[in-house]
């Protein structure tokens, strides 16, 4: 399209210089407009995750991002469309802890990739991994030559775009059930395919901090440095006022504060725990509240028996409604799982994202509780109680927010990425096919032109946009070793 | 998409049996009042009633009321019927009703056991491990599951016998709906593991020894029983190891054979039921054993499918889709299939969700036109067990095995609200919450 494009205005300017007729070609040209790549979905119900629903509405989009939402638009010439009569149209899904394979194909090493945050000190290039900046720095480079600040440079910024595999047929199939940005580790990525530059939205989202009755010294452990850094924090701000006055003062050591726990603190990054039990959940939302930062509960099993203190903390939740656990036996509280756990802590105010009960793909053959199955798993959610706006936000905009994305992605609102599926029904009917995946306002999925799922009732030619070729740009992939991990039936 | 509902067949049948009992309820209620019998019935109204019909029509009565009285079902009144005296109505409003789900293959009614010390143990017998009401069976009947075959695992060859219960029951005399309920038996795959050498050919040699003996076995006893006998010979002896080849031979029980990959179903039917004559059913039936289904249909072998509901190109097992995500249901039915149930293999997938496997199913092809999917969760498995006179569907004579959800079960949004098992109100979502 882009080529075909340049085309014709390469000959328009080749005919207006012969014709000296030269001025609004020219200024097409000066306003760089040859650079301008349009896409506009056309006519589908647009579900824009905030609530809204326009029918029959075109969205339009300018160099990947929305450019305007509604009706009747006028398409700018050369505008790619993708017909969406009939269809539905909602923001791409945000899946939280994806497995790797979906980034890095059969690249993807066995463990998770570290968490490699540049920063401004050496000794916390690796936050607590203990090693000095000469131990991470390679050892064929010569650490004199090689500083923090060429680390907080572009190219050393990610691991991510280097190890993208934007070939990788996990991913496509990720994009064909409507997943168009993932987690991986502390990191978000963007599934773009064919390409690998600006995959990674955000490298430092989450930080894992332990809080459980298990460990008692680690709780106190962490409550001392939660109160060492707002006291630290409490004397930076006396002395950024003091020092105006008196110039010599001297700003306040960070020596013993824990660089994660100020990131947590002052907004860089939220807190993510990994908790279920009733105690260790109250005792995180106590936390929270104390020293004001907004906690990300992962797994949160027992959170609908204490929904309105999570709320309280301004919490939010990673949930897996369908998760089962017997309540202890040794208590007289409420506990153990419910179904209903995501629709209660939503309506006590915490932001409830949703993950599937499995993160990986299963290849297997078990379907329904995989990565792939995030809608699905939404469902459940709403089959204990959880209105249907909340649960499509549990897998979008609720786990763009927690990442720290949600400007870019989770929502289709002007100015975002124009990410967004285009599907044959209800997102959350459990027979619903996501047709075609739109990521940074390019086509990088169509259902009839994948191998996986175009023999499953074909689209009829009728949805297809006559003379429209819809996928030209983008190669079908063959899944070639794809046994990722079987599990044995008994 | 396809609508939820597909079908509105005229109900027939449910008239018929609407007015049958009418008949009799004439002189039953009127001229001669059953003595000691004061149990009032219990009518539940809901807004569609699945009714899963035995005559292989899938009718839907809307605004229809379910009679039941002791624990059986008497009849399914379309909504322009008033219901007779002598019924505690229960109007569920936008409600569905279904009759209960039943599973094939499971192994939660209690710790089950893969006792791996011989290859063939068609004797060991999984009812003694049962522990009635349990949590994953209180699970099971929050999914809406009321009957499920209780199987032992597949570490071996021939696992051993399994058994038809109930889910709600709280004692296992309650519980058990036949006994045995099966001959378990699991190909390849997991008892290869068993030992050095174990490959196909020794685990169908296997097959048939044991088979051989076991039906030798079954024709001695079916001989004597039917007076086949020489006077002064002594009674054959009681052999506990061949035990269920009686019931399988004389097709009071099926086999449930573990198979998968489409050589492994073949050669599994072919045995079983082309050399022994023994029923067997298709169990799990995945990967690409879809390919069997020609032979299937000539032998007149069922398929209950799960918990893998799709195929993919599987590396090691020959199995090539050109990269397509295959349907495993939907491949079967393509093929001429109609008897298609589902398993969930629980824990593998929990019990709780065999509605969903039904799901599944329908998301990748298999087509719900005539309430297929329904029908395989409900009287598809009922009658590949032969417990079809008993449970299976809302219909005359059947136990009031009756599920209440707010929605079209297959959906993980439609929550099962009530469970009625025997007419007893055995899950009440209102009362404690499971699923």
């Amino acid at each position: 399209m882009k080529t075909m494009k340049k085309q014709l205005i390469g000959g328009a300017l080749g005919l207006s210089l012969a014709l000296s007729f030269a001025a609004p070609s020219l200024a097409l040209l000066a306003d760089d407009h040859e650079e301008d790549s349009y896409l506009a979905i056309v006519g589908g119900d647009i579900f824009a995750g905030t609530g809204e629903v326009l029918r029959g509405a075109t969205l339009l989009s300018k160099n990947g991002k929305i450019e305007e939402i509604g009706y009747e638009l006028i398409l700018p010439d050369g505008c790619e469309t993708v017909d969406a009569h009939g269809m539905r149209v909602y923001p791409g899904l945000v899946a939280l802890s994806a497995t790797t394979r979906l980034t890095q194909g059969t690249f993807a090493a066995g463990v998770e990739i570290h968490d490699f945050v540049p920063h401004e000190e050496h000794s916390e290039i690796c936050g607590d991994c203990g090693k000095s900046f000469e131990e991470i720095v390679p050892p064929a480079l010569d650490p004199g030559e090689f500083s923090t600040e060429h680390l907080a440079t572009d190219a050393f910024r990610t691991d991510f775009d280097d190890s993208f595999d934007p070939f990788s047929g996990y991913m496509v199939m990720a994009l064909g059930n409507g997943i168009t940005t993932v987690q991986q580790s502390s990191a978000a990525v963007k599934l773009k395919r064919g390409d690998i530059s600006g995959v990674s939205l955000s490298e430092k989202t989450l930080t894992s901090q332990s809080w459980s009755g298990s460990n008692p010294a680690g709780k106190a452990d962490l409550r001392e440095k939660f109160r060492l850094a707002t006291e630290y924090l409490a004397d930076y701000r006396r002395w950024e006022e003091a020092v105006k006055s008196d110039k010599e003062l001297k700003e306040p050591s960070k020596k013993g504060i824990d660089g994660r726990i100020l990131d947590i603190l002052e907004g860089r990054t939220m807190a993510r725990f990994s908790a279920n039990e009733r105690a260790d959940l109250l005792g995180i939302a106590r936390l929270a509240q104390q020293f004001k930062f907004r906690p990300v509960i992962q797994g949160c099993v027992e959170g609908w028996t204490v929904a309105e203190e999570l709320g309280r903390a301004g919490a939010f939740a990673i949930v897996t409604p369908r998760t089962r656990r017997d309540r202890s036996e040794t208590t007289t509280h409420e506990g153990g799982s419910s179904i209903e756990n995501a629709a209660i802590l939503t309506r006590a105010g915490v932001q409830v994202a949703v993950v599937p009960a499995n993160t990986s793909i299963d290849m297997g053959g078990i379907s329904g509780r995989d990565l792939l199955s995030l809608p699905l798993e939404a469902g459940f959610a709403i089959r204990g109680g959880m209105d249907e706006r909340a649960a499509l936000e549990s897998i979008t905009v609720v786990p763009a927010r927690l990442l720290g994305i949600d400007h870019r992605v989770g929502t289709l609102e002007i100015g975002k990425d124009c990410d967004a599926l285009i599907t044959d029904g209800d997102l959350l009917h459990y027979q619903t096919f996501v047709q075609y995946t739109v990521v940074e306002g390019k086509l990088v999925y169509d259902k009839q032109e994948e191998v996986f799922y175009s023999h499953i009732r074909p689209r009829p030619e009728a949805a297809v946009d006559p003379g429209e070729e819809v996928s030209g740009e983008v190669e079908s992939v063959e899944v070639e070793e794809i046994v990722e991990e079987e599990s044995d039936e008994e | 998409m396809t609508a939820t509902v597909s079908i509105l067949r005229a109900p027939l049948g449910v008239f018929g049996a609407a007015a049958l009992w009418a008949a009799g309820a004439g002189t039953c209620m009127g001229a001669q009042e059953p003595v000691g019998d004061t149990s009032p019935g219990l009518a539940l109204r809901a807004a569609k009633v699945l009714v899963c019909s035995s005559d292989g029509e899938q009718t839907v009565v809307d605004h229809g009321t379910v009679l039941s009285r002791d624990g059986r079902i008497e009849a399914v009144l379309p909504r322009d019927v008033e219901v007779p005296e002598g019924y505690e109505l229960e109007d569920l409003g936008d409600s569905w009703l279904m009759p209960g789900m039943i599973d094939l293959h499971s192994h939660i009614a209690g710790r089950g056991y893969n006792d791996a010390v011989y290859q063939a143990n068609p004797g060991l017998r999984v009812k003694c491990t049962v522990v009635p009401g349990n949590a994953n069976l209180r699970r099971a009947l929050a999914g809406g599951v009321t009957t499920i075959l209780y199987i032992p695992g597949s570490a071996t060859n021939l696992g051993g016998e399994g058994i038809l219960l109930k889910t709600a029951p709280t004692s296992y005399e309650d519980m058990v709906v036949r006994d045995p309920g099966s001959l378990k038996v699991a190909q390849a795959d997991n008892p290869k593991r068993w030992g050095y050498g174990m490959n196909r050919i020794m685990l169908n040699w296997t097959v048939r020894e044991a088979f051989t003996r076991g039906v030798a076995y079954a024709k001695t006893w079916a001989a004597y029983e039917a007076g086949d006998w020489g006077k002064d010979e002594p009674a054959p002896e009681v052999n506990p190891q061949f035990e269920v080849f009686r019931a399988l031979y004389s097709g009071a029980a099926q086999i449930s054979t573990h198979t998968q990959v489409h050589q492994v179903v073949l050669a599994s039917m072919n045995i079983m039921k082309g050399e022994f004559g023994l029923d067997v059913f298709i169990d799990h039936g995945t990967f690409d054993g879809y390919k069997a289904t020609g032979r299937a249909l000539e032998l007149d072998v069922p398929a209950i499918l799960g918990p893998r509901s799709i195929n993919m190109q599987t590396k090691g097992r020959g199995i090539d889709t050109d990269g397509a995500i295959m349907g495993v249901a939907a491949e079967y039915q393509r093929r001429g299939m109609t008897d298609i149930g589902f398993n969930t293999d629980a824990p593998v997938v929990p019990a709780e969700e065999l509605a969903l496997q039904g799901a599944m199913g329908a998301r990748f092809g298999f087509r719900d036109e005539a309430g297929e999917v329904v029908r395989g969760l409900t009287i598809v498995p009922a009658e590949v067990a032969g417990i079809d006179h008993r449970v299976g569907s809302l219909e005359a004579g059947k136990d009031a095995d009756i599920v209440v959800l707010d929605g079209h079960p297959a959906d993980p949004r439609s929550a099962v609200t009530r469970v009625y098992v025997n007419g007893e109100l055995s899950y009440d979502a209102r009362e404690e919450r499971l699923f």
